[in-house]
């Protein structure tokens, strides 16, 4: 058998390359979108390690288990790559509160806390720290000059790398080990709960990142009789490298679809995080789309043999064998052009990125191996049905229509040609098909990018506030502290920035809610032990059965409440009308499906605010359960919903537990208007074209000097970073477009081959009797576009009818893009469908142009 | 009147000592309304000769006529027009499309002229007279090897050409179908005043033809041959 099919590849060369290049393209696209989808993962990974830090979990530990564990320590079930150290010596309340704490070399290199400057202190009086802590303690010296916290005299010796800005909420200082704890000045807090005084120890873990973590988690936990609750989490990282044990998929299905809770958007995002759902389907897709062309490619070299195999039957050798011979045929093409096809994609994909998934490559090896002889199989099981059909009648089906053509004014030829060229309705499907699927996954993967470009852009300006690069904030738990007009003013008008916003702040309460749509909604914030004791709860349930729910209230300026309007989910936003018609913006709640509610509520309702009165303020008053002269209560009509905040406070409702706090926004003539606040909370402001950045830094650090409790956080870093994230993904995303047009035109070009050079001697009969070469090549062109107009339609409908709706969904509930707004430029859709007529005239053209040159008696003698 | 002329024609297959020669100095004048066939063993270059009259293949070297024009003048194109307006072709295996009906396939010629009216009596008159009008809406695999091959003389003829070209018209039928289809052929030759050159290797359908030309080694043979005649007789 192994002879026969040596003999056979050797015999039907093209053909034996066409099956080896649609195993390379397969290999190529497998190898290429694995090392793709693992770059990207990686990159995810890297992008929140950058932002979170390289560890995975931490514990508080007692001192003997404080000293007993190191990097490198392995264990029965888990290895510990490296355990950073990381103690609280100290904590001061002054301006701001400030943790004094010592560290090891491995937490500082987990944490990303480099040193730029200097030396680490070695000496009981010596400090280190970035350059936001210290800016904000008003140090501008350099290493070696001193510096005075809480009373006492330190010596500055080192500058580190600041924190990721948008995570630099606690103010550190490191310390050396023979730093000694002033017990009586030291231990005080400001009220906020999260202040320990004393020692604590913590251990900062990283575990193999081969390993899933949850697993080396519980097996260090037994280990050292540790209880899981003292454990926290690196979430953003570890959810990269099986943190959690993931649920079983039974469970999750029988829960999504049994469960009152449960809904199939549950189950794809339960599927999503469990076990990396858009992964695993896009490399499913993929192998169905490869196997499906390595299919179409080999059964259209083995119907050229269907006589053969006829003979060879007759001769006495079984199915089974000649099956046989078909798998061994298409292994050995497989063992060749696997590695071949793992380089070229590698290879491709490497010049946008470094990193390679060998696991992919091994597991796309064995599944293809398998694959193939599935592919043998039906190959074999398809040309004998096709040759007992053919025994008996042929293919008749064009025989259902007796319609005499010719009795209208129609050119014949083009009704032979379109009769051959869709006579097989199973090739002409599997041609649209592959003509389609490059420019529906094109489409789709236009219209992610599009929407991921905004998402980005939203996200920036929103989430973590980096739509600015310099936020000045303050870190103050109390109303009382505010930025000065004169300051905000002294900002907006330095030729060093542009877009300044300066925000106001309060905190309110929103009362006679009669509704919660979602019950259990505020749960988890209730239970939050600093939001009692701080706020008096988040939701409140009255006496007469409404609610009061605690909000953030925003005074934004005109320009940033026109930049919100990127985020409107209902209504309209117009900052004159808002002054004159007694309007705010309001911030839907989001559940963790993508779904937006406000209590049922609409543009044009109302709502009724009570806010702390300025006069007579005290922090007590926080909790709204004052007097009632206390508070000032007004009712505003909605004129927006809205989706995000822009500038956001974060030493209020917003903190660790609770990223996505409830707000209001209005004008800050509002604010000023009805409650009387004239102070601001925030100020983003973003370097004037050509600024040095330290210029400005020193510029806005010179205006807040005088501002207690006011620092500057510098994000242009973090920016940087979350660009190049984006670029990255966008790259992503084209690659795989690209590279499955590729694969689509391979199998499209071999079929399109294959149906006109099947009919070569009837084209060639047609020819002698008197078709010219230009007639002949005009009615092969109008089926060429025939082809590209019908993948159009079906790539049109396919992709407004399912496709986008499935992506919209994916992006809304899954994924959860902010406001889905792009669609596909015009210009792409025109593109996508040009080309694919382009590909489809040039698919039938090449060979149309290979047939006329050759001799015409040969094609009808054949 | 001759309507077809041939001067020295050779055709030579490879190069070099891989030369094959198929026709060698062929010189021949075939009259209007002649019915020759051309006869000779296998591989002697009667169908070789066929196809260089018919413009499917260029003469190595010679010059061919048809209806005065020298066909190695044309262009490709015009070639195209000439041999489509002026030559029919029936074929030994029928050649029809099989994804037409009868009528499509005895129609398609003509519609390869742009603009041209498709006669509807004469397909009519000519399906009738080959006697597959009532097959006219039958695909090719629904037809008898005779009724195909009818169909094909009907396309061959439907252009109304000078010259009929038929390679081995009969070989892939019965001897009572032969008899049918030799005979319409013979009438068409009548009735439309038309050249037939018929290729055949069977020598008792030759001997009912008006001329025999015979080939051998790609040369024409003057002398007289005899050939073994395998119950044809009733044809001549």
């Amino acid at each position: 058998m192994l002879k026969l099919a040596w003999k056979y590849m050797r015999y039907y060369r093209s053909q034996t390359l066409a099956i080896l290049a649609s195993i390379v393209l397969t290999a190529a696209l497998l190898a290429g979108i694995s090392s793709l989808i693992y770059s990207s993962q990686k990159s995810d990974l890297a992008n929140s390690q950058t932002i979170y830090g390289d560890w995975h979990y931490y514990v508080e530990a007692d001192e003997e288990l404080y000293e007993s564990i190191h990097s490198g320590e392995t264990g029965n079930g888990y290895d510990l790559k490296q355990c950073g150290k990381m103690e609280i010596r100290d904590v001061v309340s002054e301006e701001f509160v400030i943790r004094f704490i010592q560290t090891d070399a491995a937490y500082r290199q987990m944490a990303h806390r480099d040193l730029l400057e200097g030396t680490f202190p070695e000496k009981e009086n010596e400090i280190a720290a970035d350059g936001f802590v210290l800016s904000s303690l008003g140090f501008s010296g350099n290493p070696g000059d001193s510096i005075q916290i809480g009373g006492r005299d330190y010596v500055v010796t080192g500058i580190l790398k600041s924190r990721w800005a948008a995570d630099a909420g606690e103010m550190e200082i490191f310390v050396s080990d023979t730093f000694q704890t002033e017990e009586a000045e030291g231990a005080q807090t400001l009220g906020s709960s999260a202040v320990k005084p004393g020692r604590e120890q913590f251990l900062y873990l990283r575990f193999d990142e081969e390993e899933k973590l949850y697993r080396q988690l519980d097996a260090f936990l037994n280990a050292y009789r540790l209880d899981a609750e003292s454990v926290v989490g690196n979430d953003e990282v570890t959810r990269y490298l099986g943190g959690e044990a993931p649920a079983g998929i039974y469970e999750i299905i029988k829960f999504g679809l049994t469960d009152e809770e449960g809904n199939l958007t549950y189950i794809l995002l339960k599927l999503q995080s469990d076990y990396n759902l858009a992964y695993n389907g896009m490399i499913g897709f993929l192998c169905l789309f490869s196997l499906f062309v390595v299919y179409s490619v080999f059964s259209i070299s083995v119907s050229r043999r269907t006589s053969e195999y006829g003979m060879l039957k007759t001769l006495g050798i079984s199915g089974r064998q000649i099956g046989g011979t078909l798998l061994l045929e298409l292994w050995m093409l497989f063992f060749l052009g696997y590695p071949l096809g793992c380089l070229a994609g590698n290879g491709i994909v490497s010049l946008v990125c470094q990193k390679v998934s060998w696991s992919a490559m091994i597991s796309g090896f064995v599944f293809l191996l398998i694959s193939l002889a599935a592919v043998a199989w039906m190959v074999v099981r398809s040309q004998r049905k096709y040759s007992l059909k053919e025994a008996m009648s042929g293919d008749t089906s064009f025989t259902k229509k007796r319609k005499i053509y010719a009795l209208h004014p129609v050119p014949m030829a083009g009704v032979v040609v379109r009769k051959f060229m869709f006579a097989n309705k199973k090739k002409v499907t599997g041609i649209l098909i592959s003509l389609s699927v490059g420019g529906c996954i094109f489409l789709c993967t236009t219209y992610m990018v599009e929407n991921l470009k905004i998402h980005a852009e939203l996200s920036l300006k929103s989430d973590d506030g980096l739509g600015s690069e310099y936020r000045i904030s303050l870190k103050s738990c109390s109303l009382i502290d505010t930025i000065p007009e004169a300051v905000a003013d002294q900002i907006q008008s330095m030729p060093e920035t542009e877009h300044v916003y300066a925000t106001k702040y309060t905190l309110s309460e929103m009362i006679q809610i009669e509704e919660l749509e979602w019950e259990h909604y505020f749960d988890q914030q209730n239970q939050v032990l600093s939001f009692q004791q701080r706020f008096g709860g988040i939701c409140v349930r009255q006496d007469d059965g409404t609610y009061r729910i605690k909000y953030d209230m925003y005074g934004y300026d005109q320009e940033l409440l026109e930049q919100l309007g990127d985020f409107i989910l209902e209504g309209e936003i117009d900052p004159e009308e808002m002054k004159t018609r007694n309007q705010i913006a309001a911030v839907a709640n989001m559940d963790g499906q993508g779904n937006y509610s406000f209590y049922g509520k609409k543009p044009g309702d109302t709502v009724t605010l009570r806010v702390p009165r300025t006069d007579g303020y005290t922090d007590e008053l926080l909790d709204f359960q004052g007097n009632e002269e206390c508070y000032i209560e007004q009712e505003f009509e909605i004129a927006a919903i809205v989706s995000r905040t822009l500038a956001r406070e974060q030493e209020f409702l917003n903190s660790d537990v609770w990223d996505d706090s409830p707000s209001v926004i209005m004008t800050n003539e509002q604010m000023k208007d009805y409650f009387g606040i004239t102070g601001y909370h925030l100020i983003h402001a973003s370097p004037a074209e050509g600024m040095e950045p330290e210029k400005v830094t020193n510029q806005l650090l010179q205006a807040i000097r005088d501002v207690p409790k006011a620092v500057l956080q510098d994000y242009s870093a973090a920016i940087e970073t979350q660009k190049n994230y984006l670029k990255q993904q966008q790259i992503f995303f084209s690659g795989i477009a690209v590279i499955l047009l590729v694969i689509s035109l391979f199998h499209i070009v071999n079929s399109m081959n294959h149906t006109i050079f099947a009919r070569r001697r009837e084209y060639g009969i047609i020819r002698a009797m008197g078709i010219t070469d230009s007639g002949f090549y005009r009615m092969i062109l109008q089926t060429g576009i025939l082809y590209g107009v019908l993948a159009d339609v079906f790539i049109f409908l396919i992709y407004h009818l399912v496709l986008r709706r499935v992506m919209d969904y994916y992006m809304t509930h899954i994924v959860q893009f902010l406001h889905l707004t792009a669609d596909v430029p015009n210009l792409v859709l025109m593109g996508i469908m040009g080309l694919n007529v382009v590909i489809a005239v040039g698919a039938v053209m090449f060979p149309a142009w290979k047939l006329v040159r050759e001799n015409m008696i040969s094609q009808i003698t054949q | 009147m001759s309507i077809l002329e041939l001067h020295n024609v050779e055709k030579i297959y490879g190069e070099k000592e891989n030369q094959v020669y198929a026709l060698r100095d062929i010189s021949l004048q075939v009259e209007e309304g002649e019915f020759a066939a051309i006869v000779g063993t296998s591989g002697s270059g009667k169908s070789t000769l066929l196809h260089i009259i018919g413009g499917l293949d260029n003469p190595t070297k010679g010059k061919i006529f048809v209806k005065n024009r020298e066909i190695a003048s044309l262009s490709r194109k015009e070639l195209t027009i000439f041999r489509r307006r002026n030559i029919g072709f029936v074929f030994q295996n029928y050649s029809l499309m099989p994804v037409l009906n009868v009528y499509d396939n005895v129609a398609l010629p003509v519609t390869f002229d742009r603009g041209r009216h498709l006669n509807r009596k004469y397909i009519e008159e000519l399906l009738r007279e080959l006697g597959i009008w009532e097959k006219r809406k039958k695909y090719p695999h629904e037809l008898s090897g005779g009724q195909q091959q009818r169909t094909a003389i009907a396309r061959a003829l439907v252009n109304k050409p000078h010259i009929l070209l038929c390679d081995e018209p009969t070989g892939n039928l019965d001897s009572a179908t032969t008899i049918e289809v030799m005979g319409l052929l013979k009438a068409s030759c009548r009735k439309y005043q038309q050249t037939i050159l018929m290729v055949t290797h069977n020598e008792a359908i030759a001997q009912t033809c008006d001329r025999v030309i015979r080939i051998e080694d790609g040369r024409i043979v003057t002398g007289k041959r005899k050939f073994p005649v395998k119950g044809g007789d009733a044809l001549c």
